[in-house]
């Protein structure tokens, strides 16, 4: 009989830990993964690597396995940073193959309503490397959301006497969508943001 | 259960679990109510960026006690004005953390649904500032009956004309004679600050020079004793306001 106390009861606890996993998901994960000693044995090892190895660039605050990360130590265009929240961004931009600059991890937004300031950010650091750096532009890419305008808001403020270009990630209709299912607001932006041909 | 179709700003958003928000959201109908909307950031089709904080939305709804189930929301408007305005979200993230705090859950509240909207209408056409938020929260007060006495001595009820008026801690105002200590107010910025209760529109009080700092330790004062705490935004709006 499983206990509260058993091990097996403690991975199911660290496992709702996870985001978007319940109880029953992290019931059905641990016993998965009790029909398979293997399986076990790499998540446990891999998770130790990831704890030991995985950390911080000190330069751009991406998550990376050497300092500097790839990114900043390799040969890449570093008149241009790319302003992201979090490593995650940095994925989805370097799949676009369409960046070839430096970026900058802010390691969040400003939020205001959880009490997130530009001080709990990377604001500082990027403001050390725009005035210590030889920079042509900062290109902020946070997300489209109120902290993500309010961050993109406050760096153009706060970078304005530095005298580098700041320029923002363009938005609008998604490819391949039809305008017709696009919401109102999405196709207002589109327009007010349009282009001449 | 019946789908409701309601208005609502959004006061407040988070993400819960993969795909699911939770809102908190100020109804013309309800008042204040929390709202459960499954696959939210997943489904453009349902929400889009309706559940953005301070969107104007009509919103269907299944109504229930504690969280509410959100079914679809349309934006009326996300104010894209505030949005390109840093001292602006400030100020609207201000007003949504205010209202959220300070209203009761459940009450509908429709002058303040409608203060709030002009207000962000305000926000929306230029930047913020220091007077309308005043205009803003002494109209709230009063349509919530938290507003304090502006006419006459809380304790004695003497006309602060002859006397002159200090404030007391949890924003109360006494004459001179009932309070030895306190932060003078002055008597033309408590005319000011009742002419903000006459006029429905933002813009036309000016507050003078030396009136705006009293009015406004005066309005924290009462704001903090209802909230019960310093409201998260207020860093940020002071931060901004010095940029």
């Amino acid at each position: 009989m499983l206990t509260k106390s058993s091990s097996l009861m403690r991975l199911v606890g660290e496992l709702k830990k996870l985001p978007g996993i319940g109880e029953r998901t992290a019931l059905r994960l641990a016993f998965h993964l009790l029909k398979s000693p293997q399986n076990l044995t790499a998540l446990s090892e891999s998770l130790c690597e990831v704890r030991d190895r995985v950390h911080p660039c000190s330069t751009c605050f991406a998550i990376t396995e050497t300092d500097p990360c790839s990114i900043c130590s390799g040969n890449r265009d570093s008149s241009v940073i790319c302003v992201i929240e979090n490593s995650q961004d940095l994925m989805a931009l370097e799949r676009s193959n369409a960046y070839n600059g430096m970026y900058h991890v802010l390691e969040g937004a400003i939020s205001p309503l959880s009490g997130i300031g530009p001080a709990d950010l990377r604001i500082g650091e990027l403001l050390s490397r725009v005035t210590e750096g030889q920079l042509k532009e900062v290109v902020i890419a946070t997300n489209f959301t109120v902290e993500g305008e309010a961050t993109a808001l406050y760096l153009t403020k706060a970078l304005k006497s530095t005298g580098v270009k700041v320029s923002r990630l363009a938005h609008g209709i998604p490819l391949g969508s039809d305008i017709e299912f696009v919401d109102a607001a999405t196709v207002q932006w589109a327009l007010q943001g349009r282009n001449e041909l | 259960m019946l789908q409701e179709k309601l208005q609502a700003i959004v006061l407040s958003s988070s993400d819960y679990g993969e795909s699911d928000r939770i809102a908190t959201l100020f109804t013309l109908e309800h008042g204040r109510i929390k709202g459960f909307a499954r696959g939210a950031r997943n489904s453009r089709k349902r929400f889009g960026p309706a559940l953005e904080t301070f969107a104007r939305i009509n919103l269907q709804l299944l109504r229930k006690d504690g969280l509410s189930s959100l079914k679809q929301a349309d934006v009326i408007t996300l104010y894209s004005g505030i949005r390109g305005e840093l001292s602006s979200i400030a100020h609207a993230l201000y007003a949504c953390e205010l209202v959220e705090s300070i209203t009761p859950e459940g009450h509908p509240v429709p002058r303040l649904y409608r203060l709030l909207t002009t207000y962000l209408e305000r926000l929306d056409s230029g930047a913020g500032n220091p007077e309308d938020r005043r205009m803003f929260e002494i109209n709230l007060l009063n349509i919530l009956g938290y507003r304090p006495l502006l006419e006459k001595c809380s304790r004695c009820g003497a006309d602060f004309g002859e006397r002159g008026a200090l404030i007391q801690s949890g924003g109360e105002l006494a004459c001179r004679i009932c309070a030895a200590t306190g932060f003078p107010m002055p008597i033309q910025a408590l005319r000011e600050l009742r002419s903000c209760l006459s006029t429905g529109r933002f813009g036309l009080v000016r507050f003078t020079a030396d009136g705006i700092l009293p009015v406004g330790r005066l309005l924290d004062d009462v704001i903090v004793s209802h909230t019960g705490r310093k409201l998260k935004s207020l860093d940020f709006l002071r931060q901004t306001s010095q940029m």
